[in-house]
């Protein structure tokens, strides 16, 4: 393995921790909830963070102004150069719950409202959506959704994948014909049509935790068929390598067998395959709740986030609505790069 | 020849088989269905409904459905519609032809693109032209499809040189077939052009790599070594042998292309099957879903069996084998 | 030490090569010196011999020649003149010119040099096509007329056929003819033999001699085995790592006292040392040890004064119980496999064992030998319990193998390949002491102790207990194999092909290295193999197989007098590669 590949699967790596941490802490990156609604300004834009004020005099401490709507318009805004809010860290506001247990009220950034200012102070640094809720902070909770379904939907089909693999491979006939025939089905038809005829079948509304975990088991139910392949072929070719012929030979058991020799070798194929897997459940995920089978409002997704962009006045006049697409780019290139260096770094290990 | 192309055609039948008796064992599992839904209406009596059942046979068990689900394949009317009370082909087939109206171009324009591109950054590989193709696939790979047509439609927005979606403009059955034509392809050309860059970046990059495996053999070493020319060695020697993986993934890349296809259509409204079968799942109107799917299912088949027939024309080892 | 600068005297000469390296960086990140500061230098129609084993860099010298290195190999230093010409300036356009019609390269393995997916002819007419400006009919006039004189007597089915439709040697062939349809005048050949069986070996030798002839070419025959150059090199260097040791003609190397230069030209010298020593009771263990240099493998060489004659005697002399139980018997074996065309429905049986027959003495050493697809490996394979036969027994000292127990620790199998035979996740001493893992025996310390104690005894170094499997040479591994099989305790021990992937000299080594195993532990050995290298060192009886029958039982002395007509084709083909029998065909 080259230094620029090493580089590359520790860069990738960290990216991915160091992002999904942000996202689990949601609550404490979001200046605002998911669900905090600014009536006064619904399609507010991307906000620009000052140093340099309208006098031209330089700030310590980076501030916002306020909003103000410009004439004849309900939603249209300019900034409203007499209101300065600076922007302080370790705020108290909202309250927020992190991992289901953990109450806060410290965010790591945001504004406050000045004592005799009637305007409240807002920071919308991504913008907001109609509701005026801040997009920011939605695309951070909206990860907890999009990012974890991908891992969550990954993980089964993943372990889905080495059991079926594993009993095809070692078992052989008939079982391995049964399920490798079903797998193929699985792997040929196209996921997008396979996910919503599934999907299809399943009620339609439900609370939002059920249906992150319905569209989680579906996804891992449609996609198994790719790790179970690969999985089924490396068994297939380490039960005839001749280190497993040998240690037959020293009377080893399918037991040993499959926990000393064929399993660490399934790794290899099986952990690059979760890093590929992982993005394309991502966009799974983002699909169905784009077209309205998946989690739905109030809490959001990368997916029903992009849903409002469907309509023409709101994609031409707001482009920032489009921002929850982007999200799951640098997502996709990290997996992605920590994919390709991972195999490579097994694949010279051996 | 006829053996081996016939063993392929029945290994098609047996997936559609397959993925029939897969929706039907799952639509057995679903809670409720559209006569179901059809109680909350008071309008409609329980005698109404059952009535209604028993016409469609839902209240019937599994394998008798299935029965007389394929015996109305048989009659060519793929079940039947509760929504719109007509059969579920008569609904499906105009939607069909529109389908294949974007997505046919769109697998011929991708492909003619990315064997050439793949081929010369395999050629060049390392270099800076090889390093540009794999930032760019990686980018295009990494753009969610449905930000592509939102895009699409935002150009079309801003520009006003490309319609908003749709198949064709107000009025166009009146024009003549030649206006009408121009119509459909100037409706044709951003929808297209979102499924070409959605689907363009793997198979660049797998001809790429299929061209490595080849390039590194040690026949091209030798064919090197007998001093042919680069273009020849390019194109005449290791693309034919790069071939095999390449054509096995056409069958794959049907596949791929229906998914960024059913996208694309519902984002962009062009009124192919992914439309309909969205608003068939949401009024669980069953026979129309389990048709769109068979026929997505379909098309797939039709691909891979077209891959078979190259692979057959390309590969002598598969010839004699077969 | 090399003769080297004394460059021949032709003054017209074709390639001179001054100072070349070539590295490559391997996949960890090392650097690799295959060709090391290296001068040549070949006159017009000079055939020059390169000899050397595995690794020494004789392979990139021919890469380096035509300008041809992989992608992780660099060209360090040096100049390649070929008539004055600078290889390393030259243009692209003129060295793609220079390929193919100045200089021709034919490379190893004869299934792979040719494209899978283009008929040959079309193959051909392209080489034609990069060099001259021919119409289709002058190509097909000049491609038959070259198929024809590489013996081809019906150039236009060749012309048609794709690769796969035609033999390995037929392949080599026509290899040969496209290399040399552009008449080349200087002709690289790289291992072009290794792959293919004694008899078609013979017939390309004869066929390069007498293009070599008639083209008035030039050549660098690359080997590692100095039976070949006999009849064809007027000259021959001999390279290790990356360096020429030595130079000449071969009948002076032989006289050469270089321990390395004498392995490679008269590989069955090693042996018959090493099993002096042990005969006289000298520890064999040090010099095994430290067997990659070539200086200790010297000491051992040097220290003998036998000759593989009353050597043969010797082996004959196994400890021989006569009318005791033997330690495996054989009865009535058959079995039978059915398969299945790739696509096709139409099924058709195999016999790859119609009732064989066998006994192994304790303490004895048999080889069985055939050719491929005799059966001999399926018998391997019965006997190690790796496959069930359809009829007939097993049995060991007398006991049936227990059907409900296939497998029986006292019979140990050392495979073919010793690449795949070990796990390379595995560290050394986790692969040999996984039979003790597998039975539960021992503590941890315990096994680990025996596992240095084998180590040592099959001459690695014990230090590298921990090092990963994978990070072994394949004659390393091949102990390492041979190391875990002794931890089960075995009687038996089956070698399956066990050395035909080594080189000559390591072949030499291992087989020293069993037999002094064999008289410290009183091992059986059943040696399954195709070819005959130092078979009458090795064993005492020799059973030849062939389509599954077991069609004689005899002695490696007795073999060449053989009535059979399978013994006496492999005796002879095995024959047909020592020098003797080249010189005679020519």
């Amino acid at each position: 393995m080259t230094q620029r590949k090493r580089t590359k699967l520790v860069w990738a790596a960290w990216f991915l921790a160091v992002l999904h941490l942000v996202i689990l802490l949601a609550g404490f990156f979001a200046p605002y909830s998911y669900d905090t609604q600014d009536r006064e300004h619904p399609y507010a834009a991307p906000m620009r963070v000052h140093l340099v004020d309208a006098a031209g005099r330089w700030h310590f401490r980076p501030f916002v102004y306020g909003l103000k709507a410009r004439e004849g318009s309900l939603t249209a805004y300019e900034e409203d150069r007499t209101q300065m809010f600076p922007v302080n860290l370790f705020v108290a506001g909202e309250p927020y719950t992190v991992l289901g247990r953990f109450h806060f009220q410290t965010h790591l950034f945001g504004v406050q409202s000045k004592a005799g200012v009637e305007a409240p102070a807002r920071i919308y640094l991504l913008g907001a959506d109609g509701f005026g809720r801040d997009q920011f902070s939605r695309i951070l909770y909206g990860g907890q959704v999009s990012l974890f379904a991908g891992i969550l939907a990954a993980a089964l089909s993943a372990i889905g994948g080495l059991f079926l693999g594993m009993v095809a491979g070692m078992f052989g006939r008939p079982l391995d014909d049964v399920i490798m025939r079903v797998g193929e089905i699985f792997i040929a038809l196209p996921w997008l049509y396979l996910l919503i005829s599934v999907r299809a079948f399943l009620p339609l509304q439900m609370s939002s935790t059920a249906t992150f975990a319905l569209v989680v088991g579906v996804i891992g139910i449609v996609g198994w068929g790719r790790p179970a392949r690969l999985v089924r072929n490396v068994v297939l070719s380490a039960r005839e390598r001749n280190f497993v012929l040998a240690a037959r030979g020293f009377g080893a058991g399918k037991f040993y067998l499959m926990r000393r020799h064929i399993l660490p070798a399934t790794m290899s194929v099986i952990l690059p395959q979760m890093a590929l897997l992982v993005p394309l459940f991502m966009m799974a995920e983002v699909t169905l709740s784009f077209l309205g089978l998946g989690v739905g409002e109030p809490f959001p997704s990368w997916g029903n986030m992009l849903a409002s962009a469907q309509q023409f006045h709101v994609i031409s006049s707001y482009w920032w609505m489009l921002l929850p697409g982007l999200a799951p780019a640098p997502v996709f290139l990290a997996c992605h790069a920590l994919a390709d260096s991972w195999q490579e770094k097994l694949k010279s290990a051996v | 020849m006829t053996r081996y192309l016939l063993r392929r055609l029945g290994h098609g039948l047996l997936i559609l088989f397959g993925v029939s008796l897969l929706l039907f064992i799952l639509q057995q599992a679903a809670p409720g269905d559209f006569l179901s839904d059809m109680k909350l209406n008071s309008q409609i009596s329980e005698g109404t409904a059952k009535a209604l059942r028993a016409q469609y046979g839902v209240d019937q068990p599994l394998p008798r459905r299935y029965g007389r689900w394929m015996l109305s394949v048989a009659k060519g009317e793929l079940g039947y519609s509760f929504a719109y009370n007509v059969s579920a082909s008569s609904l499906l087939a105009p939607r069909v032809l529109n389908t294949l109206l974007l997505s046919v171009p769109a697998l011929a324009i991708t492909w003619i693109i990315a064997v050439p591109l793949g081929v010369v950054a395999s050629a060049w590989r390392g270099r800076w032209l090889d390093r540009f193709f794999s930032a760019g696939t990686s980018l295009a790979l990494a753009m969610p499809d449905l930000l592509l047509a939102l895009l699409a439609i935002l150009i079309a927005l801003r520009t006003h040189r490309y319609p908003v979606g749709g198949m064709h403009s107000v009025g166009a059955q009146d024009w003549g077939w030649f206006a009408r034509m121009k119509d459909l392809g100037w409706h044709m050309a951003l929808p297209v052009a979102v499924v070409v860059i959605g689907s363009v970046s793997p198979i660049l990059r797998q001809v790429r790599s299929s061209m490595i495996a080849v390039l590194d053999s040690s026949y091209m070493r030798a064919a090197e070594g007998h001093g042919l020319r680069k273009w020849t060695l390019l194109f005449r020697h290791a693309l034919p042998a790069a071939a095999n993986p390449l054509i096995s993934l056409f069958g794959l890349s049907v596949a791929m292309l229906l998914s960024v296809t059913l996208l694309v259509e519902v984002v962009m409204s062009w009124p192919g099957i992914g439309p309909l079968l969205l608003e068939s799942i949401l009024s669980r109107d069953l026979f129309v879903v389990i048709g769109a799917v068979m026929l997505s299912t379909l098309l797939l088949v039709i691909g891979n069996l077209i891959a078979d027939v190259l692979l057959y024309a390309v590969d002598p080892r598969i010839r004699v084998q077969a | 030490m090399s003769s080297l600068n004394v460059v021949s005297p032709n003054p017209e000469q074709l390639l001179r090569v001054s100072g070349l390296s070539v590295e490559y960086r391997s996949a960890s990140g090392g650097i690799i010196h295959a060709v090391r500061d290296l001068d040549l230098a070949i006159g017009e129609q000079e055939s020059v011999g390169v000899l050397g084993a595995s690794g020494s860099g004789k392979s990139s010298l021919a890469a380096a020649l035509l300008r041809l290195l992989p992608a992780n190999a660099e060209w360090v230093a040096g100049d390649i003149q070929i008539r004055g010409k600078s290889l390393s300036t030259l243009p692209r356009a003129e060295l793609r010119r220079m390929r193919g019609a100045g200089i021709a390269l034919i490379s190893q393995e004869p299934a792979l040099a040719l494209n899978p997916v283009l008929p040959v002819g079309r193959q051909i007419h392209d080489v034609l096509q990069a060099h001259f400006t021919l119409d289709q009919t002058q190509c097909n006039e000049k491609s038959v007329a070259m198929l024809r004189a590489v013996g081809f007597d019906d150039p236009e089915r060749i012309l048609r056929a794709y690769p796969h439709q035609l033999s390995g040697g037929e392949r080599q062939r026509a290899a040969i003819a496209q290399a040399l349809v552009c008449q080349p005048a200087f002709l690289i050949a790289d291992e072009p033999l290794s792959s293919l069986d004694a008899v078609t070996q013979s017939e390309v030798l004869r066929l390069l001699q007498r293009f070599r002839r008639e083209l008035k070419m030039a050549m660098l025959f690359i080997t590692h085995n100095a039976g070949v150059l006999s009849a064809l090199a007027d000259r021959v260097v001999v390279m290790r790592a990356g360096e020429i040791v030595a130079s000449g003609k071969l009948d002076e190397l032989g006289r050469n006292p270089d321990p390395y230069v004498r392995s490679l030209i008269h590989p069955e010298e090693a042996l018959t040392a090493s099993n002096a020593a042990s005969t006289h009771g000298a520890s064999t263990r040090g010099d095994v040890r430290n067997f990659p240099s070539a200086r200790t493998y010297a000491a051992t060489v040097s220290a003998t004064s036998m000759n593989s004659a009353n050597f043969a005697e010797q082996t004959v002399r196994m400890p021989q119980q006569e009318g005791s139980t033997p330690l495996l018997e054989v009865v009535g074996l058959t079995k039978e496999f059915t398969q299945r065309g790739f696509l096709s429905r139409k099924k058709f049986t195999v016999r790859a064992l119609d009732a064989v027959d066998l006994s192994l003495r304790q303490g004895s050493a048999v080889a069985v030998i055939g050719r491929s697809g005799s059966g001999k490996s399926t018998l391997a394979r019965v006997i190690a319990g790796f496959e069930r036969a359809d009829e007939g027994q097993v049995l060991l000292q007398g006991v049936p193998k227990e059907k409900s127990q296939p497998i029986v620790r006292e019979v140990q199998m050392i495979f073919q390949d010793a690449g795949t035979a070990l796990n390379t996740r595995f560290t050394a001493a986790e692969s040999i002491y996984e039979p003790l893992v597998i039975a539960g025996q021992g503590t941890e310390l315990e096994r680990r102790q025996r596992a240095v104690q084998l180590m040592e005894e099959v001459g690695l170094d014990p230090d590298w207990y921990g090092r990963p499997a994978g990070e072994f040479s394949g004659g390393q591994k091949q102990r390492l194999a041979l190391a875990r099989a002794l931890a089960a305790d075995p009687k038996l021990l089956i070698l399956d092909e066990a050395f035909s992937g080594l080189d000559l000299p390591l072949q030499a080594q291992m087989l020293r290295l069993l037999l002094d195993l064999q008289s410290r532990h009183g091992l059986t050995y059943l040696l399954i193999t195709h070819d005959l290298n130092f078979i009458s060192l090795f064993a005492s009886e020799v059973v030849v197989m062939d389509e599954g029958r077991i069609v004689e039982r005899t002695t490696p002395l007795r073999m060449r007098e053989s009535s059979q007509s399978v013994t006496q084709q492999l005796v002879r083909s095995a024959e047909r590669m020592h020098a003797p029998g080249l010189e005679a065909m020519a």
